[in-house]
């Protein structure tokens, strides 16, 4: 259950990024902001987008570089935001 | 705007109806004296239009994003100086309402909805304008408190506001804090003979070892420009293009009823085909205009992502449409309209601001330019 749910998580997050960044070979663990593909503006688009599409809010507690330096990070914020755990 | 609700269209009436009592007769009065009373500050305050954004239960309106642009579309038609504080006001609720304690919500939004508190958003300084990455003000910690010290410059609405929220860093890490106007340290030089925005109470603001509480620091340090700023910014950049576009609206009415009534021999000015033409530009760059600010106020309700390149959109075309049709306000007048009592001589002049605040137009291109080519994966 919760991988598939992981799974649909990272799918929709990955489709926003590259929508997005011109990165087509984006990997799950790349680091957004260290590899300076992203700006303050793009960090409140994905904000918005992850709260908007999985019903979350992005409190002042997650304002935290390590929930959404990647993918992957991006993706496990949003499993505990959304009461989902990692297998 | 377009495809507006019956209760959007109803607000609009109003507040364009508020406009004409309480604003057009003085407007260019205040534009003269460089300030607004605060009678006009407290009739806004009661009418509810500080708290425009702010929800129900912390004394505000809670209207949604397209009737705020609403708002400052009809107060832009008559007076950009007002419009100024709409927006601080805006700016620094989103963020309060974003990023701050319950604590500090309950303390500081109720006064500010109702017009009590007067807001200010101080983040540029004389080094730091369009580069806020550059900010220098610096936070301390000393004891069981910080200590604050910077130079903050054109900061709207500051001549009259009772608390400052302030953009420094703390250990290199930029930072958020809310400084009341009585601190100790806190001293505010009115800045004038602007150009334009006369009325806004810009000034400079100058913090000299200011105690801050821990209770007034906003958010987390470290992502006060990449997170927090960004909020307010954001309302900043609606608000410009909404008030823009009520400028825009009110060159093109001015230019319509002085083009019909202005004679030259047996005929008006615009029977003439060089005016139809000024005035046949201005009223499409309004309608273009109007829908792009429409759409992106409703990206904001929807909470879309794209709100924030829409909102780009809508202030970069909206604030050089106003200086063009200001311009061409100017011309259709000719004489009259060089006058520093005339409406569109205000109108050119506010309308230029509109280019340079919350941004400037090169700014937005230089965004705008790399968000669009960074969408490349969308073609393919």
């Amino acid at each position: 259950m919760s991988t598939q749910q992981e799974l649909h998580i990272k799918q929709t997050v990955r489709g926003f990024l590259l929508s997005s960044i011109n990165v087509p070979g984006l990997k799950d663990e790349e680091n957004l902001f260290e590899m300076g593909l992203v700006n303050s503006l793009f960090a409140v688009q994905l904000m918005t987008f992850i709260e908007k599409t999985f019903s979350l809010e992005v409190e002042t507690e997650d304002l935290d570089i390590d929930n959404f330096k990647s993918l992957n990070a991006t993706t496990q914020f949003v499993m505990r935001k959304t009461g989902n755990q990692s297998l | 705007m377009q495809q507006l609700t019956e209760q959007q269209e109803a607000r609009y009436k109003e507040f364009k109806e508020f406009v004409a009592s309480n604003v057009a007769p003085y407007a260019e009065q205040w534009d003269r004296e460089q300030m607004v009373p605060d009678l006009a500050l407290s009739l806004m305050a009661q009418a509810g239009y500080f708290g425009a954004t702010v929800p129900l239960d912390l004394g505000g309106q809670g209207w949604d994003v397209v009737t705020f642009g609403l708002l400052n579309d009809a107060f832009g038609s008559e007076s950009s100086a007002l419009t100024g504080f709409v927006t601080v006001q805006a700016m620094v609720s989103t963020i309060l309402l974003k990023w701050s304690t319950s604590e500090q919500k309950r303390k500081w939004l109720p006064p500010i909805a109702k017009g009590d508190t007067i807001a200010a958003f101080a983040l540029t300084e004389p080094e730091a304008g369009s580069d806020i990455q550059s900010v220098s003000t610096e936070l301390r910690p000393e004891g069981q408190h910080f200590v604050l010290n910077g130079h903050k410059k054109w900061i709207s609405c500051s001549t009259k506001a009772s608390m400052f929220l302030v953009f420094g860093k703390l250990r290199n890490q930029a930072v958020v804090c809310i400084v009341p106007r009585e601190a100790r340290g806190v001293s505010v030089k009115p800045i004038v003979d602007l150009m334009g925005f006369r009325g806004a109470g810009l000034a400079e603001v100058l913090l000299h070892n200011v105690e801050v509480d821990p209770d007034n620091i906003v958010g987390k340090p470290g992502f006060g420009l990449s997170h927090i700023a960004p909020v307010g910014l954001q309302f900043g950049r609606i608000s410009t293009a909404c008030s823009a576009l009520g400028l825009l609206r009110g060159c093109l009415e001015e230019s319509i009823s002085y083009a019909a009534e202005r004679r030259i021999g047996n005929r008006t000015i615009g029977d003439i085909g060089m005016v139809r033409s000024l005035i046949a530009r201005m009223g499409t760059s309004h309608e273009a205009a109007s829908l792009l600010c429409y759409h992106a106020c409703k990206a904001h309700d929807d909470n879309l992502p794209t709100a924030f390149e829409r909102t780009l959109m809508a202030k970069y075309f909206t604030s050089q449409a106003a200086v063009s049709a200001a311009s061409d306000a100017v011309q259709i007048r000719g004489a009259s309209g060089c006058h520093g009592s005339s409406r569109v001589s205000r109108y050119y002049r506010d309308a230029k601001i509109m280019e340079i605040i919350e941004g400037t137009t090169q700014i937005h291109e230089s965004i705008l330019g790399k968000i669009l080519v960074d969408q490349v994966q969308r073609l393919k």
